[in-house]
């Protein structure tokens, strides 16, 4: 059990930056998630932590030891790769059992240990087959095996579910979820996947270009993002980002639509924030704007509907139940508990 | 024409090339194996002796078993060294690798020569008048200064498993390169997360994932050194004595300079038997539908 402390962290290659001069504290048997787009920085960082990435600058603390300089094998931690990284030539016990055979674990306590780490991960029957002759599920279970086999300082995963169908993806994320709380050991998960973050983590650290954007519980980032970056990248559908001005508490989109009041100052540009669920459908005349639908989508446990006034279009969740055909009109009204105010030059949240 | 005829016309001259070229002389020398076959008696070559060629090699002939040992210990010799340095080259040379791209280049080099041309430089940097080595063991060791490095039995042969090693190391080491490269980085570092220090990486699961290439090597190497010829032919003909005397060149000599075909023809066939468990063996690694069971 240990945090895990970063200060100042960097990685260049030449010119260019993986992570740019970071500070993160991850607290003692939490579950961060590092989520962002590829190549902003996420799998770099857990690299450093692991000990296969060395930083350009910065410290690396586990526990109260500072660990930069340690061998991958001395910092006690245990990883599960995207590709599984399982030895191909090694059974599946073997492959579970190697950590403690390297580690120098007594003979008599490793066929204990590898079948408990097993039966965690229901891989009891497959244990002397071969990774190739697994499924990728199978193979997913063996990593996790590997990694809970011993009781590391910390756990790190490296996207270990996204090379899963997405229905088994998501019966072995509610297992991961299950295991972590039940292994209750300082974790840190890397992810391009949101749902992944929002369901896995305690906090999830959102990174771009090297830098983290905003680091908080899944309830912050989802209802209180701190910039257009995390606003934009987190939910499904993507939060709608209306360009605007507000004038006299009112804010009024480009082309002139007054969409709603408003409780912030005036500005000449700003852009408007608001999630699909946040906006309620009506008929004609209802609402706070009567608009034309571009597309209606129906998923089957909601419906999602694209309207377009003007040059932009905005799409809102509505009720599983709504039926509505192309070109026909609603009435839309937002809820002005739940708008975003961000400044489309820097990004950076505007609030009161 | 119909098409089941055209396709033996368009296939014939191929058929006809390898029947020449290699199925006649196989056969021939076959036949003549069985004969007593002096190239000075013409009649000769029709004389039928039945295994007597065979049992006068395997039996009476020491010179035919000294060429046996010195075959033996020179392929294994240059198979083991050649291996074991070119494992040390290739993993220095791979990606991720110490040295790189400006090596690898100039590794290529003793390849590019042929064996012949290997053997008359080497010839030449051991001469003992002016040759390269003699230079410069001469003055770093001074009571190496009078050796006479290609007159001396052990010495000639140990010069003959250096130049051999040397032109086969930079082959092996793009071949093991080419493994290296195939070896999942992922299980490397689960290794390192895992405990292993960099040795035990290596052993545990770089050299066991590995192995398949390596076979192939070793047995290509195997049959290479096995049949060595043109070098031992320039560097030291054999000599001094039959000290480096090579199974080719054993029949070499008997065929050519002592005109016994029949005799040399019967030896070439001896050398067969372990090519053909070696090339078999190679096959089966090489063609193998199920690499793991």
């Amino acid at each position: 059990m240990a945090e895990i402390t970063l200060r100042n962290l960097t990685k260049r290659w030449g010119d260019v930056v993986g992570v740019d001069d970071q500070s993160l504290h991850i607290r003692d048997r939490e579950f961060l998630v590092l989520l962002g787009p590829s190549g902003c920085g996420k799998t770099t960082t857990m690299r450093m932590i692991a000990g296969l990435e060395e930083p350009t600058a910065g410290e690396i603390w586990i526990g109260d030891r500072m660990v930069n300089h340690d061998l991958p094998k001395d910092r006690d931690v245990a990883m599960v790769f995207q590709n599984y990284g399982l030895y191909p030539h090694m059974s599946i016990f073997e492959n579970i059992a190697y950590p403690l055979r390297v580690r120098q674990v007594p003979a008599d306590q490793i066929r204990p240990r590898v079948e408990d780490a097993a039966r965690k991960v229901e891989l009891t029957d497959l244990l002397d087959r071969r990774p190739r002759a697994l499924s990728g599920g199978q193979r997913q279970r063996v990593a996790l095996a590997r990694a809970i086999v011993r009781t590391p300082k910390v756990f790190l995963m490296d996207e270990p579910l996204s090379n899963l169908d997405a229905k088994l993806r998501v019966t072995m994320r509610a297992e991961l979820k299950h295991l972590s709380r039940e292994l209750a050991t300082t974790t840190v998960y890397v992810t391009h996947d949101q749902i992944e973050a929002m369901t896995l983590a305690d906090r999830v650290a959102v990174m771009r270009d090297g830098i983290i954007q905003q680091l908080g519980t899944p309830d912050e980032i989802y209802n209180d993002p701190a910039n257009l970056f995390v606003a934009g990248f987190i939910g499904s559908p993507a939060m709608n980002l209306v360009a605007g001005s507000i004038h006299g508490g009112e804010f009024v989109a480009d082309g002139g639509t007054r969409l709603t009041q408003v409780a912030v100052n005036d500005r000449d540009a700003v852009i408007l924030g608001v999630r699909a669920d946040d906006i309620r459908i009506s008929e004609p005349g209802e609402g706070r704007i009567d608009v034309p639908i571009y597309a209606f989508e129906n998923t089957g446990d909601s419906t999602l509907l694209t309207a377009q006034w003007d040059s932009q279009r905005i799409i809102a969740r509505g009720d599983r139940h709504l039926r509505k055909d192309q070109n026909d009109v609603v009435s839309i009204t937002l809820n002005p508990e739940h708008l975003y105010f961000f400044d489309p030059r820097s990004g950076s949240r505007l609030r009161g | 024409m119909r098409d089941n005829v055209l396709k033996y016309v368009l296939v014939a001259p191929a058929v006809l090339v390898v029947l020449v070229t290699a199925i006649w002389p196989l056969a021939e020398s076959a036949r003549l194996s069985f004969t007593v076959g002096r190239l000075n008696r013409p009649d000769s070559l029709k004389q039928y002796l039945g295994w007597d060629n065979y049992v006068w090699a395997l039996l009476e002939e020491p010179a035919f078993w000294n060429s046996v040992w010195v075959t033996g210990i020179y392929t294994l010799l240059t198979v083991g060294l050649t291996t074991f340095l070119a494992l040390g080259l290739a993993i220095l040379l791979a990606p991720g690798g110490r040295l790189r791209s400006g090596v690898q280049t100039l590794l290529i080099l003793p390849f590019a020569m042929s064996p012949a041309l290997i053997g008359v430089s080497f010839r030449f940097m051991f001469n003992p008048e002016f040759g390269l080595f003699d230079a410069f063991f001469g003055a770093l060791i001074p009571p190496l200064a009078q050796v006479s490095w290609l007159a001396d039995p052990i010495l000639a042969f140990a010069v003959c498993v250096m130049a051999d090693v040397w032109g086969w190391i930079p082959f092996l080491t793009l071949v093991l390169i080419g493994g290296l490269v195939s070896v999942p980085r992922e299980t490397l570092e689960a290794a390192e997360v895992d405990g292993a220090g960099p040795w035990r990486v290596f052993r545990d699961v770089t050299l066991p994932q590995l192995a398949p290439v390596l076979a192939v090597a070793v047995i290509l190497k195997s049959i290479f050194s096995l049949k060595t010829f043109d070098q031992i032919f320039m560097l030291t003909n054999g000599g001094p004595g039959t000290a480096t005397q090579t199974l080719s060149h054993y029949i070499y000599f008997n065929g050519m300079k002592y005109g016994q075909v029949g005799f040399a023809a019967s030896v070439a066939w001896l050398m067969v038997i372990p090519m053909v468990f070696l090339t078999y063996a190679y096959a089966r690694l090489v063609f193998r539908k199920d690499r793991d069971p």
